[in-house]
This record gives structure tokens, C-alpha cells and sequence, in this order.
């Protein structure tokens, strides 16, 4: 499976996440954070699950910085992060804890914008 | 301009902060060579990052997936590239999604657009026309953006006032110039953005 690291990958990123698994739609975001709770693996896990646990065993990653450096598709990578977030060997955190409230569709709040004005204002050299 | 996927990514992770924070994404969008992949790299604290997202025309449930299904759907793959900004304090770590905005691509497009802060569209005075699709796409999820005008060495002399005017501007939609090069400039498109993004926080949305 991984006889060299810029090889292209030898699995189609399809069958990445093992037969047979039945894929629920994602509750994770792109932008969900994602790090090793350090369960090991299963025999039923793949290479490729192996990987993604490894990748994120020294820190946090956003699971499309997973798909990434694993140069897997997006979706690919949020459907395996699901599966392992389910199996416990990885633990998540959500982007914008409270962006779930029904009035803001996910958006920041005016709080966090305005934090990000600032950290950017703040960023600027001249 | 160049999209081409590095040939080898950096094998070690840049890990995010530690210690709490949110992530916050923002649209950078406009049509291929404008400087899009330009402006994520200069902000970028990280080297900037590839992935594809693969849409097949049957665009239905996880089921179609399967092997012998994906046979014969036409499936296309579309770039997305993305870079990562901490800001100082490292409780606010933004990410910048870099993005065409094609219609053909809508369903990949709602869920980029998604949560996002709102976009930053870059345009080109040598092909504005090339803009219309992707502000088409921004205003109707409701996004808020904010325009920047990419000078490249050779664009012909502009008036701000005739590009917002050929581009149909709202009144207070921001329209900056940019050097997708410089730090500062690409900053001063961002703030411009976030600006617009709180002003419009509660005036229009749901």
C-alpha cells in the first residue's frame, strides 16, 4: 500500500474507508479538529485509517488538512474521520462551538467577527 | 498562475494550537489566474494545501459509491486550495478556501460556502466579465463579500469607480485594490471583507 511516500496512492479513494461500511451523511465539518485519543486500532481498520490516526497522534488537524496531506478527496477524509471519531480512536472538536444555534446557519457570531477584525488589524505591519 | 498540486507536500503536519480556539473560514474566490492561490500563499502561515473534491453526476446518496456504481457516472474532480492564518493570541485560526465558484459545481459549492465569514472576490480589469458567475453564486447564499482588484504589472490603468459600476456593485459592497503579493495588501482585502461582514451581521440575515 505505501511503497513511497509521493507515489500516487494505490487505493481508489473510494474503497479507502473499507467494504462494507455504511456511510451516514457527515456531522463533521471540514473544519472539525481531529487528534488520536490513542485506542488503538482495530483489525478491521485500513492502512488508510492507520494513517489518518497517525497523522494526527502529535496534534490537532482540521480533517480537510487530513484529506490533504493524505491527498485523499475531501469527503474522503471527513468519512473516515467519522468513522474513527465513532469507533473513539479520534476525538473532535467542532469549529465555532455555538454555531449550531438555529438563528446563525453556521455563521460566526458578530463577537468572533469582530475578533477577527482585530487579530487581522493587528497582523498588518505598516 | 499556478494551481499544479506541489509534487510532494510536506510530510510533517503544522498541528494547530493547542489550547482552545475557533476556526473561521473565508472565501477566496474569482476565476482560474486571477491570484487566488497567490493571495492564500502570502497569507498563509503554513504551506499552502491541495485536495480535490470529486462530484459524480449522480449526485445522490453514498450508496452510488459503491464500485460497480461509480463505473459509468461521469465524475469530475474539483481543486480546492486552502491555506491557514492563526491569529495573534491563537484563539481565532483562520482558513482561506480558495475556490473558482463555477455553477456546474453548486453542490460542491454549498457546502464551501457553508459557515464561511463571508468571500473576498478577486477580479482582473482585463476580464471582469469572468466575475459575474462566482458573485452570481456568492449573493445568492446571502454571503457577504467584499471585491479586490488584483494589479498585476501589466492591467491597464483602472477607475475604482468604473470597475463597481461595470460590476453592478451594491452601494456599499467594499471594492479595494490589491497586490495579491504583499502582505499588507492582501490583509487590507481581508479587513475590508470582515468590515463588511459585521455591518451586515443583523441587517439583512435571516
Amino acid at each position: 500500500m505505501s511503497r513511497g511516500q509521493h507515489q500516487r496512492r494505490l487505493l481508489p479513494a473510494y474503497l479507502a474507508t473499507g467494504a462494507g461500511s455504511a456511510p451516514l451523511p457527515s456531522t463533521l465539518d471540514t473544519l472539525t479538529a481531529l487528534r488520536a485519543s490513542g485506542v488503538p486500532l482495530a483489525a478491521y481498520h485500513t492502512p488508510v485509517h492507520r494513517r489518518v490516526v497517525e497523522l494526527v497522534s502529535g496534534g490537532s488537524l482540521t480533517a480537510v488538512e487530513i484529506a490533504a496531506y493524505l491527498s485523499l478527496p475531501a469527503s474522503v477524509g471527513l468519512m473516515l474521520a467519522e468513522q474513527l471519531v465513532s469507533d473513539g480512536l479520534l476525538k473532535a472538536s467542532v469549529p465555532i462551538p455555538d454555531a449550531l444555534a438555529p438563528s446563525r446557519a453556521g455563521r460566526p457570531s458578530l463577537q468572533l467577527m469582530e475578533e477577527v477584525l482585530n487579530g487581522l488589524q493587528s497582523l498588518r505591519v505598516a | 498562475m499556478d494551481s499544479s498540486p506541489s509534487a510532494s507536500p510536506d510530510p510533517r503536519p503544522v498541528y494547530l494550537p493547542e489550547g482552545d480556539h475557533q476556526r473561521v473560514k473565508i472565501l477566496v474566490a474569482g476565476p482560474l489566474g486571477v491570484g487566488k492561490t497567490t493571495a492564500i500563499r502570502t497569507l498563509s502561515q503554513i504551506p499552502t494545501l491541495h485536495t480535490d473534491e470529486v462530484m459524480t453526476d449522480a449526485a445522490a446518496g453514498a450508496d452510488d459509491l459503491s464500485f460497480v456504481g461509480l463505473r459509468d457516472k461521469t465524475t469530475t474532480t474539483v481543486a480546492i486550495d486552502f491555506g491557514r492564518l492563526t491569529l495573534p493570541g491563537d484563539r481565532v485560526v483562520l482558513y482561506l478556501y480558495g475556490t473558482p465558484g463555477q455553477r456546474r459545481f453548486l453542490p460542491l459549492w454549498e457546502g464551501i460556502a457553508f459557515g464561511a465569514l463571508g468571500a473576498l472576490v478577486l477580479v482582473d480589469t482585463r476580464r471582469l466579465d469572468e466575475s459575474f458567475e462566482v458573485m452570481d453564486l456568492i449573493e445568492e447564499r446571502g454571503l457577504p463579500y467584499a471585491v479586490a482588484v488584483n494589479t498585476f504589472p501589466d492591467s491597464p490603468d483602472y477607475d475604482l469607480e468604473i470597475v463597481r459600476k461595470k460590476l453592478d456593485l451594491a452601494p456599499d459592497t467594499p471594492l479595494v485594490t490589491c497586490d495579491a503579493r504583499e502582505m499588507d495588501s492582501s490583509l487590507n482585502s481581508l479587513i475590508a471583507l470582515t468590515a463588511h461582514s459585521i455591518a451586515s451581521a443583523g441587517v439583512g440575515a435571516s
